[in-house]
């Protein structure tokens, strides 16, 4: 067997990220370096890799590395682009939020880095166990963010909490691997479709099928296997929350789609009601639970939740159209929800973080500028033009038109007017609710603000001109 | 071009205020008022290059634009207007320099962010008025409220949060369900979301009836058809004076014209199978509207429920499949937009002196406060119906277009009209208990209108006498247009009974014969035919 070499070019946005992270590693130990830098050497990397996937899904790569394991094309490198913006974003908003205590940033940085790099393999992954191999180091990588702050009992639970349902879920994911290659004698996803089309299929494969949805059910919180989700949002770090809420999600739902659609397309009508059933459950449930919450952190995640539910409407879907609105949407979500959470975290005060909602009450005039941030955000991930959640909305619920879902599409568009009840009472609070109590804020930081700068600019511009991102990415992944 | 300086001249003036908003309030107003003044001299010239001739929408470039926007959806920057739009527009940027001028001293808080809003409202409502692409309609239908929202929301009364959150709950879960019929006509209109391209491919719709549901839906919300409209009263009363002005002049037409722009000619034959659903629901919202206002305390439920009143005439006249009733009903969309909007305006300007909205409260007003009875008196009588002002001339084209055309029994219209004498009522018993009788000591001290609240209500004054004595100056233009639209809905309508001289299939002897009269016996038909 013949030893191939593989493609550095082909691998630069992997293998920037390893570099980055024994930079980050290696600096790490030095004490002289102010531990700043190494969210700053975060950014650059991830940056590099960024220009660096830019670049090959301009090429139009579509190769495979590693005999066939790996799969370089628009749709991997698509995915790159989401991961890479969100650890940017993160890292960004991470800076001045790790600000007080110093000593542990190396690690942090570390494990986002880790992270991406799971997801990455997740989106590249051509074979089920690479795929496998990605979720794990991205998993074990949040398990431990999730706990990050050891000293407070909540982010521990988090911590614990990820871990054991994560573990399940992983466990889930793995026997439904093995079914499959019970029924089709391969792990590898072109190799399940070939298989797939010549033989009929089998109760095996069907309930590997099931048991991978269950998988991927708990990784990006689809309903009924959510329940983790909002426990951890609240107790993590808030920089993690917008972590585990943006990248990771869209790397399962990066797997989840190819596996889907790439290699089990020939029993799409078993799987499909499923999806379209899980679609609305969820936008449903985390919609009409997010109505309650009075903790912010909590309606986020139950947002999140809702938002995955939308995202199944482009696998639902099942055609090229439904992927790329859900890749699309996947992109503008990780944005504007990392950018909620980032002005959740400019609203701090000395003595901690404001998670109530009922404490942003007047804050829309005294903070100008915190105000008009989340304002723009809940706008956007309520869908209200001109911002990028409508433009991405209104493309997944197009898509799902065309596959004739109008069930799934009015289910849909119900839930985005339930949706804009919680977001707006945030509004209201801000804008038409007087201050109970005067707070002292933290001035704004500056890297803070940076992130959310180019969180806004970038909704805003997809929301008036989206042809810029539409444009490029119908051309690359069409 | 012009059309879309029109449009987006206001979003300047929202940039303009954000950069400027620590100038001072003196400079925040000015720039508002001159910006939507601005607005309203440019959209002159709208009128002036209206070319009356054309039957569909203005083909000048002035008047009309097509750019790419989104090209990988099918979705262009696709303006323009026609003789109903027009009005509507004109409506819109009329009444906004009026509302700013009108806040020139009620507005406490925020004085930036409030004319933003209302700045940034013009915009959405312009837009909604000139987009001829559905995508393009349904970001401006959206987009127009959040300013509205943040209008009834911070500047509004006591339960304002209550209801701008009904207000954008109602109007959401509507426009949900046009969105799905607006994506579900991209696909059968050749992946396009151009409304001229979707006009010409009008028949070869499926599934037109739901799609006709999923459209009137939201514009029955908007407008508010009963039993959709209980929205309104709250967000009428909780809103502040320019809010309802706008609330009531112009948004409530986005709905009406909804019906006429995209219901009535894109699915003309679920019109005419709905109508006799739609009627009774118009019927019932006249008298019930009439009724309710009857029984107000409160001078500005009063008008809002009116309101209720006559935009169910409105829809009676859209429904009516006639010219006369059509033409009728854009017209009332105007005079209601006029004498409404003066009506909150009056009722804001003494709320500010007394601070009470409640009819009892009142009294003696005329005695105290002349200029205010006076043009208040007109405005009443506008929004009655009296002969000789544009309340008039509108209802009465709807009465009689639907009389005479609609295909739905004449009772709805008998019924309809008794909406008329009740708007008599309603409106005179309230001008007899709050401008007669004797002033108590509270009301004995309240000033007369100041120059400022005059300059604010003349030009309304104007309108409406012009309107009153001399409509075709507005139905001129407006011909063509609706002309066209009705003859789409009539020519399914008539459908079932041809025409003189037509040739038929005899339903009894399955043979050809040629109808002399409408109402010739086919028997006698027949027996010609053979003797030939």
């Amino acid at each position: 067997m013949p030893f191939e070499i593989p493609d550095i070019n082909l691998l630069m946005p992997g293998l920037v990220i390893v570099l980055t992270l024994f930079i980050v590693l290696i600096f790490d130990m030095i004490d002289a370096i102010s531990k700043k830098t190494l969210g700053w050497m975060t950014i650059v990397g991830a940056g590099i890799a960024l220009w660096a996937s830019i670049d090959l899904l301009q090429a139009g790569t579509d190769q495979t590395q590693f005999k066939d394991m790996f799969r370089i094309d628009s749709y991997s490198l698509f995915f790159n682009i989401i991961f890479l913006v969100s650890t940017i974003l993160v890292a960004l908003i991470s800076i001045s939020y790790l600000g007080r205590d110093d000593k542990k940033q190396g690690p942090y940085y570390l494990l986002i880095l880790l992270a991406t790099l799971g997801m990455m393999l997740m989106a590249a992954g051509n074979e089920l166990i690479i795929v496998f191999l990605g979720l794990e180091l991205m998993s074990l990588s949040l398990y431990v963010l999730a706990g990050y702050f050891r000293e407070s009992p909540a982010s521990s639970e988090a911590g614990m909490k990820y871990l054991l349902l994560g573990a399940f879920a992983s466990a889930f994911f793995l026997y439904g691997i093995a079914l499959i290659y019970g029924a089709a004698g391969t792990t590898s996803i072109p190799g399940i479709a070939e298989k797939l089309t010549t033989e009929s299929q089998s109760p095996l494969l069907l309930a590997g099928t099931f048991l991978l949805i269950v998988g991927f059910g708990f990784k990006v919180a689809i309903v009924p296997f959510h329940q983790w989700a909002p426990d951890v949002y609240e107790g993590a770090p808030t920089t993690i929350a917008a972590f585990i809420s943006a990248g990771p999600k869209a790397a399962g739902f990066a797997a989840f789609i190819r596996i889907f659609i790439e290699a089990l397309p020939d029993i799409q009508t078993e799987w499909g009601g499923v999806v379209v059933l899980l679609a609305m459950l969820t936008m449903t449930v985390g919609n009409v639970i997010a109505i309650a919450q009075t903790n912010i952190k909590r309606m986020l995640a139950y947002s999140s939740i809702a938002h995955a539910g939308y995202v199944l409407i482009g696998l639902a879907a099942a055609n090229p159209e439904g992927k790329l609105s859900a890749m699309l949407y996947l992109l503008v979500y990780c944005v504007m929800n990392i950018g909620a959470f980032g002005a959740v975290i400019l609203a701090r005060t000395a003595d901690g973080e404001n998670l109530m909602i009922s404490d942003y009450a007047g804050l829309g005039f005294r903070k100008p500028l915190l105000g008009g941030f989340l304002t723009l955000m809940l706008l956007s991930l309520a869908g209200f033009p001109p911002t990028a959640g409508f433009v991405g909305k209104f493309y997944l619920f197009k898509s799902a038109i065309g596959a004739e879902l109008y069930l799934l599409v009015i289910v849909g568009a119900i839930n985005t007017a339930i949706s804009a009840f919680y977001y707006l009472r945030v509004v209201v609070t801000m804008y038409m609710r007087e201050p109970e109590e005067e707070l002292e804020f933290n001035p704004y930081p500056s890297t803070l603000v940076i992130g959310l700068v180019l969180a806004a600019v970038g909704i805003l511009l997809i929301g008036i001109l989206p042809s810029l991102l539409l444009n490029p990415a119908q051309n690359a992944v069409l | 071009m012009l059309l879309s300086i029109v449009i987006f001249l206001p979003l300047l003036g929202v940039i303009a205020i954000a950069l400027l908003r620590n100038m001072g309030a003196s400079a925040i107003k000015g720039i508002a008022l001159v910006i939507s003044l601005l607005t309203f001299l440019i959209s002159i010239g709208l009128y002036t290059g209206f070319d009356t001739g054309i039957d569909g929408f203005q083909t000048d470039s002035q008047l009309y634009q097509k750019l790419p926007w989104i090209s990988g959806l099918g979705i262009s920057y696709h303006i323009g207007i026609d003789g109903i739009s027009l009005w509507l527009v004109l409506l819109t940027t009329f009444l906004t320099p009026i509302c700013i001028l009108s806040a020139w001293n009620s507005v406490e808080k925020g004085l930036s962010g409030f004319m933003m809003s209302l700045l940034a409202l013009e915009t959405g409502m312009l837009g909604v008025f000139c987009a001829l692409d559905l995508f393009l309609f349904f970001v401006f239908w959206e987009a127009m409220l959040i300013p509205m929202y943040f209008l009834i929301g911070i500047w509004g009364g006591e339960r304002r949060i209550y209801a701008t959150i009904k207000f954008v709950l109602y109007t959401m879960a509507g426009s949900a369900l046009m969105l799905v019929g607006i994506l579900a006509l991209y696909f059968q209109n050749g992946n396009s979301f151009d409304l001229t391209t979707l006009l010409a491919a009008q028949e070869t719709f499926t599934h037109a009836n739901y799609l006709f549901l999923a459209f009137f839906i939201a514009f029955a919300i908007k407008v508010p058809l009963f039993p959709f409209h209980t929205w309104l009263p709250d967000a009428h009363v909780e809103a502040p004076t320019v809010g309802s002005v706008i609330l009531a002049g112009v948004l409530l037409k986005m709905g009406t014209y909804g019906i006429v722009r995209f219901c009535l000619p894109l699915f003309p034959d679920s019109a005419a199978l709905y109508t006799p659903w739609i009627v009774p629901l118009a019927v019932i919202g006249i008298i019930y509207g009439a009724l309710v206002a009857m029984v107000q305390p409160d001078l500005k439920k009063l008008v809002a429920y009116s309101s209720v009143s006559h935009l169910g005439f409105v829809v009676l006249g859209l429904f009516s499949q006639s010219d006369a009733g059509i033409q009728g009903s854009v017209l009332q969309m105007i005079n209601h937009g006029l004498s409404t909007g003066a009506l909150f305006l009056l009722v804001g300007m003494i709320y500010e002196r007394r601070h009470s909205r409640m009819i009892v409260d009142f009294g003696g007003l005329a005695k105290k406060m002349p200029i205010f009875a006076t043009i208040f008196l007109v405005v009443t009588l506008s929004s009655i119906g009296l002969p000789g002002l544009n309340g008039f001339v509108g209802e009465f084209m709807i009465l009689l277009g639907s009389f005479v055309g609609g295909a739905f029994s004449k009772w709805y219209v008998v019924f309809a009209t008794t909406g008329v004498i009740l708007a008599a009522v309603y409106m005179l018993w309230m001008f007899q208990r709050v401008m007669f009788g004797t002033p108590d000591s509270t009301n004995e001290s309240l000033p007369d209108l100041k120059p400022r609240e005059i300059v604010v209500l003349l030009p309304i004054l104007l309108f409406i006498v012009w309107i009153g004595v001399f409509p075709k100056t507005f139905l001129k233009p407006m011909e063509s247009s609706v002309n066209a639209v009705a003859a789409k809905v009539k020519v399914n309508a008539e459908e079932n009974t041809p025409a003189v001289g037509q040739v038929i299939i005899d339903g009894k002897t399955q043979k050809p014969v040629i109808l002399k009269s409408e109402t010739a016996d086919l028997q006698l038909i027949e027996e010609e035919a053979q003797t030939k």
